[in-house]
């Protein structure tokens, strides 16, 4: 049974990633809501360059490897006198690559509430901003939120890519256990399913936040 | 003693004048050259075949539309301009923001907030717009949705209303904020043939109880006639035929505005 023993060991030691994990997960997920709404309502401007400023967001980082930007994030920026902790490094390529995927995600939730809202709410005197907070915005959530869901899960699988700046998430742990005892199934069978965990539960909560929101539109 | 004089109409500054408006999309003219005003309190019917400019001329009141030129006045001040240091410029939004202030508009299709109760619809612009306090503006949607028989249907969704209670709370939500001048567009075309009645008779009340100056947009000649003091009927962007309905729908004047009653007519409707 030294080998039930020898799992148990590296079980803590992989828990410690997962932690990392959702940590990173957190703090890229909320970052990447904020750049999405910023640059969502950004993309939407009347005003040509803070659209033009947007879109160079978005495309810049869609279309770049996360990769290259996190390698950016903690090895470039030093040199303009910029210096993040991995975590800090991570969080701020994974938050804004995440963020450029959802911007377009608030956009066409946005775009998707009918013209005849704005209208009506024209026709009540509001202003843009009360019509986008009190009108649109309630509505285009609902729209947002299925494919806000999936992005949740893609930043949390992405967080993987921190281990290359020796953030200790889970598959760095797994990485080290390996090279340390040799064992490869167990110690990836382990965090593929703590990444299946952690992805479940962000499911479950965006499937909450969905009925939350989605009041009055469903019959409800 | 004191002399009582009846108020004259007639010398009576308009509170909605058009002059010379034209509105194209393209190379289409929607309104070519349009004048016409309206008095306060007058009850207006524009009628006319579809696509003939009727409703476009409420979407440039409400400021929905832009004109492509000439201008529209209300109460002698220009909708679509304005004087900024002694400049004449396009209306600001802060503008027209302050000319939307007495215009109010019920849709063809009631627009309702659907992920607001029938009260939160009603109270929100009167709460956003600074007019109430929360506590007042539910008071008084509570009092509106009262008067438009809805009382007991506050707290639902619009998805659990029928047609008929939708556009009833439609209304009542234009008339939270009290508005001096009132656009009705089609307003019971999306409604099934027995739920129009119950629309048009909370019209009926409003056009008889308040002094707002009301402009109808419809197909109900029947409704028109009844509503109406004076009725415009256009043909393509233009005002063919102005007149009281009695005259405009038993004698009219014009060979077109004679073809179209007669083909409302043969559709089965009661003129």
């Amino acid at each position: 049974m030294q080998n039930l023993d020898a799992t148990i060991g590296y079980g803590r030691f992989i828990l410690s990633g997962a932690l990392a994990t959702v940590e990173l997960t957190i703090f890229s997920c909320a970052l990447a809501l904020l750049m999405a709404f910023l640059a969502g309502l950004a993309l939407l401007s009347r005003s040509y360059s803070i659209r033009a400023v947007a879109r160079i967001y978005v495309e810049f980082f869609r279309g770049t490897s996360i990769f290259v930007q996190l390698f950016a994030a903690y090895f470039v920026l030093p040199l303009v006198g910029i210096s993040l902790t991995p975590v800090q490094a991570g969080v701020l390529a994974i938050g804004l690559n995440g963020g450029a995927y959802g911007s377009e995600v608030v956009r066409a939730g946005i775009q998707a509430v009918g013209r005849d809202q704005t209208e009506a709410s024209i026709a009540l005197n509001l202003t843009r901003w009360q019509a986008m907070w009190w009108v649109i915005l309630p509505q285009a959530v609902v729209v947002m939120l299925p494919s806000f869901g999936n992005l949740a899960i893609e930043i949390m699988k992405a967080t993987a890519v921190a281990s290359l700046v020796t953030v200790s998430e889970l598959t760095f742990q797994a990485q080290m256990v390996r090279s340390q005892t040799g064992e490869t199934a167990i110690p990836f069978l382990l965090i593929l399913v703590t990444y299946l965990v952690i992805a479940s539960v962000l499911t479950a909560l965006v499937r909450l936040l969905e009925r939350r929101f989605s009041r009055g539109t469903a019959g409800a | 003693m004191g002399l009582h004089i009846a108020p004259d109409r007639s010398a009576e500054a308009p509170i909605i004048e058009f002059r010379e408006v034209g509105k194209s999309y393209g190379v289409f003219k929607v309104l070519d050259q349009l004048s016409f005003s309206v008095k306060p309190g007058e009850h207006l019917a524009l009628i006319g075949p579809s696509g003939s400019g009727k409703t476009t001329i409420l979407r440039i009141l409400m400021t929905l539309e832009t004109v492509t030129s000439g201008n529209v006045f209300i109460n002698g001040v220009s909708l679509n301009r304005e004087q900024k240091n002694g400049r004449d410029i396009p209306a600001s939004e802060a503008h027209l923001r302050k000319m939307r202030a007495d215009i109010g508009m019920v849709f063809q299709h009631f627009n309702l907030f659907p992920h607001k109760t029938a009260l939160q619809n009603v109270a929100l612009a009167p709460v956003l717009t600074g007019r109430m306090s929360k506590a007042e503006a539910k008071d008084r949607a509570i009092q509106l949705l009262d008067k438009v028989g809805l009382a007991n249907k506050a707290d639902e969704y619009p998805s659990r209303l029928s047609g008929g209670q939708k556009q009833r709370v439609a209304i009542a939500r234009a008339l939270a904020l009290q508005p001096k001048i009132m656009l009705l567009d089609e307003i019971t075309s999306a409604l099934d043939p027995e739920l129009v009645e119950e629309v048009l008779n909370v019209i009926t009340d409003l056009r008889n109880e308040t002094d707002m100056t009301m402009l109808l947009v419809t197909h109900e000649m029947g409704f028109a006639k009844d509503f109406a003091d004076r009725v415009l009927f256009f043909e393509q962007g233009k005002i063919v035929e102005d007149g009281p309905p009695s005259e405009l729908f038993h004698s009219p004047h014009h060979e077109r505005t004679k073809s179209f009653l007669r083909k409302v007519i043969a559709a089965g409707q009661r003129v």
